[in-house]
């Protein structure tokens, strides 16, 4: 008897004991809407004579399995934690105090004025100072966020995007000013502004000159800074703002298209600055469709990279990416739940092959995590590590008939969408005409219905609530610190030499109507103290500003 | 069937987390209002000149960035400021429970943290607009016009000879350091300051802009709530908390920048006097 007839057997006694005590659901769906079968077998997998194009061995093409052949066998992944809050000095103490609890690697947030270009003492900065980050607004702060930090052993991601070249040129400058070189750097800066039109709203200037800076600073570190990954391409925030996991891989891989495509047009070779590119996708609740999203985009990118582009060096076809769980995933009711929502969302991003990993803290439907709450995100991984023995093997679950038939629809499907947004002229066309932005919001309401009427299940929330819950403590930021800013602001002003800030911005403000690369003169800029606003500033008057249309 | 309940969904600050700002407009659409969505980054003001401009019923303001205790209450007080006081004001996104009461006393009827229900919103909605204020008049009635002086005597004559408007009261309020009559007109009362001592604020007054109107007075039901909503409201004051005023009445100042260079004052009968 063959497996088909057994299967087929199999099937018809199954039938019959489910017409008698139904299944929980008539039908089983992944949020991408596809469609999930009682049983997957062998045929539904990878099959023997597809294994080398489709799956491949780790580190070899097309890296579903992993891009590197040991992958956690040698390192773990780095356990990064996002923070940043109040003032320099603040977040510095927090830096230092994960590194102290075996953190390996450190993650910065901005506030929203920096995040936008504006300093700390700027009208529109009301109310926000230090609130969802750290307040940069010059290279003063700067110094103050990286005091005893050593630069060159740790690697630093900055959360920051359109006024990423300005963020970038002041942590070189702390560097040079503390003596540790250039090639010695390691880090990356997010520097993803498509996603922002797209979903997370911190944007400046309009697409073009966006596109500009960041190449800029492509070809500026491909020579300068040789180990700075220069852009995270990101989906989280897609993710975030309501996508499916499907449109998580399309989106960012299109979005990741442009930046190729701009680059290579500004005549950039491809295998210079491809290895720098580096990826940032979300762990969210649908544990086997994360996984398999991890895998199939892996596989997109490394088929995109080398068939489209042409590139050659191997570290320009591995995805390399970062991975933080799904912030929209918690809940404000009983909060102690999230830890649980992380724990498996991190193992999700974890049996995926992540780089790195930033793990949610409990209260951040609430507010920033406090101290307490932030140890046991990053507990949460020093336990998936060294108690779970989850790195031990690559790619664990390759072969699953079941995951490898789910990393082949997601990889169809996403391809389907990027073939669309081709179609619509590429990823800065469809943002434009909105075509991104809608599809999300569909998804997202979509979402939010299923939760009212209970198809979707939140626990806490739509089902299993608690009636009496204790509101637990929560983290404040001093409200004073917009008020400490503007006077450290106004000292900076008044005691910097006038004549070469003045200068730099002057060429700065030169440069950018002609076509020189910024960078040179952004980082001149920031040695002599100009601020962030002000280096912005400069660039707003030649770029203008994006304003979205509402559709 | 009436006409839609008109919403004006917000995101004040710099926050560019506008998923729920979207999902709740297109849940209070399917609902069956009509919603306008202001876009991000807009400040208070901007807001309030859009819910003014499009006669909305209702505003819902969205903040994910932590900076709601600052910008919510703004957005209440440049309504107000327009004379748009009475449009619901409802808030959401991250937010503290600790903060709520807090939001609540500035002016925000309701603060609807993540996990809520649309339509649990809509009913609510629903419910609030159709009362016309949110809080209900402050004052129906001035109760009394102050008239800075330097002499009572010598000014009197007008008031009681030539108008005919009876004297029914004088004091002197040593805390003050002013002597008043008070003179009736109708429902309403003059009243005439003369300061005792350089120490009185209407010696001040007087030093700085001669005699004449020095404040208007509105009778209220309670002066601590008077003070405290126009603290709310962002208005300064000069008194935190009621104090005895002259003819038997409770009373509290607001600085006269507040209302257009007139200084305010809330006055309250107390029950004892009245005999």
């Amino acid at each position: 008897m063959t497996m088909r007839d057994d299967y087929e057997r199999w099937l018809d006694s199954t039938e019959a004991q489910v017409a008698k005590r139904p299944e929980r659901q008539t039908e089983f769906r992944t949020t991408s809407e596809i469609p999930v079968e009682r049983l997957y077998l062998p045929e539904h997998g990878v099959a023997d004579d597809e294994y080398a194009t489709k799956l491949g061995l780790p580190g070899e093409f097309p890296y579903t399995r992993g891009i590197q052949p040991t992958m956690y066998r040698t390192r773990f992944w780095t356990m990064r934690q996002y923070a940043g809050f109040g003032s320099a000095e603040e977040t510095n103490a927090r830096f230092r105090y994960l590194l102290e609890q075996g953190q390996t690697g450190l993650s910065t947030a901005f506030d929203l004025p920096t995040q936008i270009g504006y300093d700390a003492d700027h009208p529109f900065s009301k109310g926000e100072v230090g609130k969802v980050g750290v307040s940069i607004s010059s290279r003063l702060d700067m110094e103050l966020l990286l005091r005893d930090i050593p630069l060159a052993d740790v690697s630093t991601s900055m959360t920051i995007n359109a006024p990423a070249s300005v963020l970038l040129a002041m942590y070189l400058v702390v560097a040079e000013s503390t003596g540790v070189p250039w090639s010695k750097l390691s880090g990356t800066i997010q520097n993803d502004i498509l996603k922002e039109y797209v979903a997370r709203g911190t944007y400046i200037y309009p697409p073009k000159p966006s596109m500009r800076l960041i190449t800029d600073i492509f070809s500026y570190c491909a020579s300068e800074v040789p180990n700075w990954n220069t852009i995270s391409i990101s989906g989280y925030h897609i993710r975030e703002a309501g996508s499916t996991a499907v449109q998580e891989i399309a989106f960012t891989l299109s979005n990741a298209i442009a930046y190729v495509q701009a680059a290579l047009d500004k005549g950039l070779k491809i295998d210079d600055f491809a290895p720098r590119l580096s990826f940032f996708f979300n762990a969210h609740n649908d544990f086997f469709e994360e996984i398999a999203k991890f895998r199939a985009a892996r596989r997109m990118w490394a088929h995109i990279m080398k068939e489209r582009f042409g590139a050659k060096n191997p570290k320009s076809l591995q995805l390399r990416f970062h991975t933080q769980t799904g912030g929209s995933t918690l809940t404000a009711q009983q909060p102690d739940n999230n830890v649980v929502r992380v724990t498996v969302q991190a193992l999700a991003a974890v049996l995926g092959g992540t780089q790195s990993l930033h793990t949610n803290s409990r209260d951040e439907a609430l507010a920033l995590p406090t101290e307490s709450s932030a140890r046991i995100a990053l507990r949460t991984q020093q336990i998936l590590a060294y108690e779970n023995h989850v790195g031990d093997t690559v790619d664990p679950l390759g072969g699953s008939y079941f995951l490898e038939s789910l990393t082949s629809d997601l990889e169809a499907r996403a391809t389907q969408y990027i073939e669309h947004i081709d179609a619509l002229g590429g990823a800065v066309a469809a943002i434009e005409q909105g075509y991104m932005q809608k599809e999300i919001h569909h998804a997202a309401y979509r979402t939010q219905l299923e939760i009212e009427n209970g198809t979707q299940t939140v626990v806490g929330v739509n089902k299993f609530t608690s009636e009496e819950e204790e509101a637990p403590e929560i983290l404040r930021v001093n409200p004073e610190l917009g008020r400490i800013q503007t006077e450290r602001l106004a000292k900076l002003r008044g005691e910097r030499a006038v004549e070469p800030w003045r200068q730099s911005l002057d060429e700065l403000h030169r440069a950018a109507t002609a076509t020189d690369n910024l960078m040179p003169f952004i980082v001149q800029a920031v040695r002599n103290y100009a601020t962030v606003g002000e280096i912005c500033d400069t660039l707003r008057d030649v770029f203008g500003e994006y304003r979205p249309p509402l559709y | 069937m009436a006409n839609p309940i008109r919403v004006l969904v917000a995101k004040p600050g710099l926050d560019g987390h506008d998923r729920g700002a979207l999902v709740v407009a297109q849940g209070l659409r399917d609902e069956g209002m009509e919603v306008i969505y202001t876009g991000l980054r807009q400040t208070p003001d901007q807001i309030a000149a859009v819910a003014v401009q499009e006669d909305v019923a209702c505003v819902g303001l969205s903040s994910l960035s932590g900076a709601h205790m600052d910008l919510f209450p703004e957005v209440v007080q440049a309504l107000r400021a327009r004379g748009a006081g009475d449009i619901l004001v409802i808030g959401g996104g991250v937010i503290p429970e600790q903060d709520i009461p807090l939001l609540k006393q500035s002016g925000i009827a309701e603060i609807f943290t993540p996990g809520s229900s649309i339509h649990g919103m809509a009913e609510y909605i629903r419910q609030h607009v159709a009362k016309a204020s949110v809080l209900p008049p402050l004052t129906g009635r001035i109760d009394h016009i102050g008239i800075a002086v330097d002499s009572i005597a010598k000014s009197i004559a007008f008031y009681t000879e030539h108008l005919g408007l009876p004297l029914v009261h004088e004091e002197t309020i040593p805390d003050d350091h002013v002597k008043v009559a008070f003179l009736q007109a109708g429902e309403t009362f003059l009243e005439l300051l003369e300061p005792l001592s350089e120490a009185s604020a209407v010696a001040t007054f007087l030093k700085k802009r001669g005699p004449g109107m020095h404040h208007i007075a509105y009778e209220v039901d309670s002066v601590e709530e008077a003070l405290l909503r126009a603290q709310n409201a962002g208005y300064r004051l000069l008194d935190e908390k009621p104090r005895r005023g002259g003819h038997g009445k409770l009373i509290g100042f607001v600085h006269p920048a507040a209302s257009n260079g007139v200084l305010t004052e809330y006055c309250q009968r107390i029950k004892e006097h009245a005999q």
